[in-house]
């Protein structure tokens, strides 16, 4: 029996001395306990535990059963009485045993736990950890850090719950032990306050070191992939509890302001190694996004945040993070950094920001990388969210950063729509200017004329693809219609009088071209089309087309019709914009010249 | 009366003598920010423009709410004065405070958060009210002056404040008058006009090119030169200086014209920049100045490696420059010991062209050089399936054979070592 051999073991220990346990009572101990275990005899166990005379061979040889008393708690029902044994046991142990011995066999049992059973695992183990943790004397930071790393990458391999079902459901009850390791931490966090308290010349540097690592690598996982938003009825949102936790952790520790302005740059880490400072700094931007967006948006610590700064100086610090959010493709990071950007943007009176901002490169790189978002990611709202802030940005600017920005959209962006977009931007403004009457060199005269250079033609002449160009085509002649109608030639204050001929060679001209040889080409489409009508029903398909692995079904010939006619109507669009501002160009010379004689 | 409203009237009545009594400092005269001093300053002197200033404040709203306060985050606030980190007010006020002086500033919106407000704390058009002083080790900051690259290389003190924000790029043309001093003697003085990150054409120091990024125009300066942004372990014979020697230069920057943006160029101006470029950084690379070379191609890089809708001939000339780039890049960054970076350049030039015979035998040297002798020998083996001719190559084979067998013999003896000790301890 079981129970007897354990009995056997015990009473052969019972009379040794410490120093005299050989490998070989370890062992023997072990097969009893685990057998003791896996037949059932739990209670027997706790008692033999319990009793006051084997204290020094549980103290000692204790440690040895964790892994099967794991297995075991998993195997029996929730309201099993022998559960509640075990965990008397596990409870018994930590209070037992060698610290240091114990320790090393949680972490083992926490290293090797996977899938689904990582974060039972996990929240089993907490308290015996922390428990055998206080009681270490040596090492202390040291494992206290390797616990918290360990338990952090055992869970970073889980999917974060994101909508509010999944949150609600917590399958894998990732929520649940993510707070359950913060309040792990609490005890080690008061311990550095205490220390720093106390005086502050000694610092418990090596503790707070592993905590502030612990709050870097949760901010990246899993608050970073974490829905963090306000969701109704669900009172409390655990992921937004488990971020007021970690800053919580970095204002006691006396981090957190460091970490939002000074990007820890003067306190460079101490790795020999360039290449691991480059690592870390790398892991860490993702880290320091999330915490700004906490701050900013969510207004997580905000309290504790100095209110002297500019906001200009805001938006500069946020840029570098707002730029790491929105290069990633996951709705959860896009729409924190567009969250970000727009809160940074609404600090911000309209015509604010000076020009000169555009000399930091992520105010150049992050209107590009933005512009990506909104004509490349595949969610829609984002997108929408994304033309609303490049507008947003557009507003902060003085009459110079605006200027600057539409020139470098207008280079930079590669795509019809937008360059249409920021054509009809820069009609809003020389509008304004032209109302204003105040000075307002940069959408008047000659620096719009340089800007006019770039819109008001054909980006490939003739054979520019119309219809692939039309959004900006039409935003182009809308433009120019705006300004004969508006200035007039005796006025000429836009000076697109002066370059009339230039745009009637590079745009007017090459755009009737254009027109007439897609018109023509389109329509003899439609002919062919139609007298082989007949014949489509045969499997001719030309090529397939497949969205993400699903294959598309190929047009019938009356959908082909159907686009060709609307490219013609597309074509008939442009035609009669294009003829009304001919004919305005045409009176408006005409009734110069009349006034003139 | 209850302690919230005793400190509403005390800020009512600090504010409205403020109002009354204030002096206003702004530049326009507009009376949007008023200073009474409370208790002046212990020295004379006033921050410089740049310099770290360190600040304890209480910032309440019109009503006597508090908004803010140093105190409570127990330290004192940091920032950069004159640089528009801190809302205008800031700026114009901290200006004129002495080291020691405890000053009330009462701040009109237009100098604070306008009528955007700042959520949640500041609502729309709110005037503030500060009671400031500065405390702290200003006097060590003052002498210390800003450290421009935060590694202690270049230590600058503007002597007068450029105009605007805008700095000079990489390949902007400047105009400057430059003194040079080593050890109290001055060895260089001159007006020259040059492109930054070409100074070395003219006998001046990366440093200097490097700090022109950081000026303004106008701006008139004073920059503490490290050695590794001097004239390095090289020296300068032609002006008597030796070795690591440390630098200090005056400088003012006259006027400037910026080099054009990537996104200002078109594809055409870039390839023909380009080779330009590859010309004047194998000049330099030729010449061992490894620091000016990683300027002139790394130009390339960011002029081409993100470009897009190239046609096929633009793209094969671009990528052939490209990979010229990378390919030189890795051999400066060798020279400079930057290993690293080394690899990644040829990662980059690899992804161009896998079977790369340069790109393979440099990435090899830098990793052999990092202890990865494994990772080496499988490059060096690479070289030798695509050129089966390369010597080279062959003999660094045997090297990192070499190499791995002494790193296993040195493990095997510090283990050996470590395990004698511990039977040595366990026997006692």
């Amino acid at each position: 029996m079981a129970v007897d051999e354990l009995q056997a073991i015990i009473q052969r220990c019972q009379v040794l001395e410490e120093a005299d346990f050989k490998g070989e009572d370890f062992n023997l101990f072990q097969v009893a306990g685990q057998k003791c275990l896996e037949d059932g005899y739990a209670s027997q166990l706790l008692e033999v535990i319990q009793n006051e005379k084997n204290k020094v061979i549980i103290k000692n040889m204790g440690w040895n059963l964790i892994s099967p008393l794991v297995r075991c708690i998993f195997m029996y029902k929730q309201e099993d009485d022998k559960r509640e044994h075990c965990l008397k046991i596990l409870d018994q142990l930590a209070q037992l045993c060698n610290p240091k011995e114990l320790f090393l066999g949680l972490l083992e049992q926490i290293e090797q736990t996977s899938g689904e059973q990582v974060c039972q695992t996990v929240m089993l183990l907490l308290q015996p950890l922390q428990t055998v943790l206080l009681k270490l004397q040596n090492k202390k930071a040291y494992s206290v850090g390797l616990s918290l790393a360990m338990i952090m990458n055992q869970l970073t391999p889980l999917p974060v719950p994101y909508t509010k079902q999944q949150i609600q459901e917590d399958k894998l009850g990732l929520c649940q032990c993510c707070n359950a390791v913060v309040d792990f931490a609490k005890p080690f966090v008061s311990e550095v306050v205490k220390n720093m308290e106390k005086s502050s010349e000694y610092n418990d540097m090596e503790l707070k070191e592993e905590l502030l690592k612990f709050c870097m690598k949760s901010l990246k996982y899993p608050l970073l992939t974490a829905q963090l938003e306000q969701l109704e009825g669900i009172e409390e949102h655990p992921f937004r509890r488990f971020a007021t936790e970690i800053i919580d952790i970095l204002w006691n520790i006396r981090e957190l302001i460091p970490l939002v302005f000074l990007h820890r740059k003067g306190k460079s880490p101490h790795w020999e190694n360039q290449e691991f400072a480059d690592i870390e700094q790398k892991n860490s931007a993702e880290s320091l996004a999330c915490l700004s967006y906490l701050m900013f948006v969510q207004r997580f610590g905000i309290d504790c945040f100095p209110m002297v700064f500019s906001p200009s100086y805001l938006l500069q610090c946020n840029m570098t993070h707002i730029e790491v959010l929105l290069i990633r493709t996951e709705e959860s990071m896009l729409s924190k950094g567009l969250d970000l950007f727009e809160s940074c943007l609404l600090r911000m009176e309209n015509n604010s920001l000076l020009h000169q901002y555009l000399e930091f490169r992520g105010f150049i790189n992050v209107p590009q990388v933005l512009v990506k978002v909104m004509t490349l990611c595949p969610i829609e709202h984002l997108r929408k969210k994304s033309l609303n802030i490049l507008q947003l940005f557009i507003d902060k600017f003085d009459a110079e950063g605006k200027y600057t920005l539409f020139r470098c959209l207008l280079k930079t962006s590669n795509h019809a729509g937008v360059e249409g977009y920021v054509i009809k931007n820069i009609k809003d403004q020389i509008h304004l200017s032209l109302m204003k009457a105040c000075d307002n060199t940069w959408f008047t005269g000659q620096h719009l004329i340089s800007l006019l250079d770039l819109v008001l033609l054909l980006p490939e002449g003739a054979e520019t693809d119309l219809l692939q160009n039309s959004d900006r085509i039409m935003a182009s002649l809308n433009l120019l219609r705006y300004l004969i109608i508006k200035d007039c030639e005796s006025d000429n204050q836009t000076g697109v009088w002066t370059i009339l001929p230039k745009i009637e060679q590079n745009f007017l001209k090459p755009l009737h071209v254009g027109l007439n040889m897609s018109k023509a080409h389109y329509e003899a489409e439609i002919k062919n089309k139609k007298e082989n009508r007949r014949e489509a029903h045969s499997s001719n398909t030309v090529c397939s087309l497949t969205v993400s692995g699903e294959k598309m079904p190929a047009m019938t010939t009356e959908m082909q019709l159907q686009v060709l006619h609307s490219a013609l109507f597309t074509f008939d669009l442009i035609e009669s914009v294009l003829s009304r501002v001919e004919e305005l160009i045409e009176v408006k010379i005409k009734g110069g010249m009349d006034e003139n004689s | 009366m209850t302690t919230d409203e005793a400190t509403k009237s005390e800020g009512e009545v600090q504010a409205a003598a403020l109002a009354e009594r204030g002096e206003d400092i702004t530049p326009a005269r507009d009376r949007g920010v008023l200073k009474i001093i409370k208790r002046p300053g212990s020295e004379d002197e006033t921050p410089m423009i740049g310099d770290k200033v360190y600040v304890h404040y209480k910032g309440k709203l019109a009503n006597g709410k508090k908004f803010d306060s140093s105190r409570d985050r127990n330290e004192p606030f940091v920032f950069s004065l004159g640089k528009g980190q801190v809302i205008k007010a800031w700026d114009i006020g901290v200006a004129t405070m002495k080291k020691g002086e405890i000053c009330y500033l009462l701040c009109k919106p237009e100098y604070a958060y306008g009528s955007a407000g700042s959520a949640p704390k500041i609502p729309s058009n709110a005037t503030l009210f500060f009671e400031a002083s500065r405390a702290g080790a200003v006097e060590l900051l003052d002498f210390k002056g800003e450290d421009l690259f935060e590694d202690g290389g270049i230590i600058r003190r503007i002597k007068r404040k450029g105009e605007g924000y805008s700095n000079p790029n990489e390949g902007a043309t400047v105009e400057i008058h430059l003194e040079g001093f080593c050890g109290g003697t001055r060895f260089d003085c001159k007006d020259v006009k040059f492109v930054v990150g070409e100074g070395e054409d003219h006998d001046i120091p990366i440093g200097i090119d490097k700090a022109l990024e950081k000026m303004q125009r106008g701006e008139h300066c004073i920059l503490y030169l490290g050695p590794r942004y001097g004239f390095g372990e090289a020296g300068k014979p032609k002006y008597g200086i030796q070795a690591n020697a440390e630098l200090v230069y005056e400088v003012t920057l006259k006027s400037f014209e910026k080099a054009k943006e990537s996104w200002e160029m078109d594809t055409k101006e870039k390839l023909e920049q380009a080779a330009i470029v590859k010309e004047k950084g194998t000049m330099y690379f030729k010449e061992g100045k490894y620091l000016q070379a990683v300027i002139q191609y790394g130009k390339i890089v960011s002029w081409l490696e993100m470009e897009y809708g190239l046609s096929e001939k633009e793209s094969k000339a671009s990528d052939s420059f490209l990979l010229a780039a990378f390919l030189n890049l890795a051999m400066c960054y060798l020279k400079l010991r930057e290993y690293a970076k080394a690899v990644e350049c040829c990662d980059k030039a690899l992804g161009l062209d896998q079977d790369n015979e340069k790109g393979l035998y440099r990435r090899g040297e830098a990793r052999l050089l990092m202890n990865e002798f494994e990772l080496a020998k499988c490059d060096f083996q690479r070289v030798l399936e695509v050129n089966p001719q390369n010597k080279a190559a062959k003999s660094q084979i045997s090297v990192c054979q070499k190499k791995t067998k002494e790193h296993n013999e040195r493990d095997r003896r510090i283990y050996a070592n470590m395990f004698t000790k511990f039977a040595e301890r366990d026997a006692k």
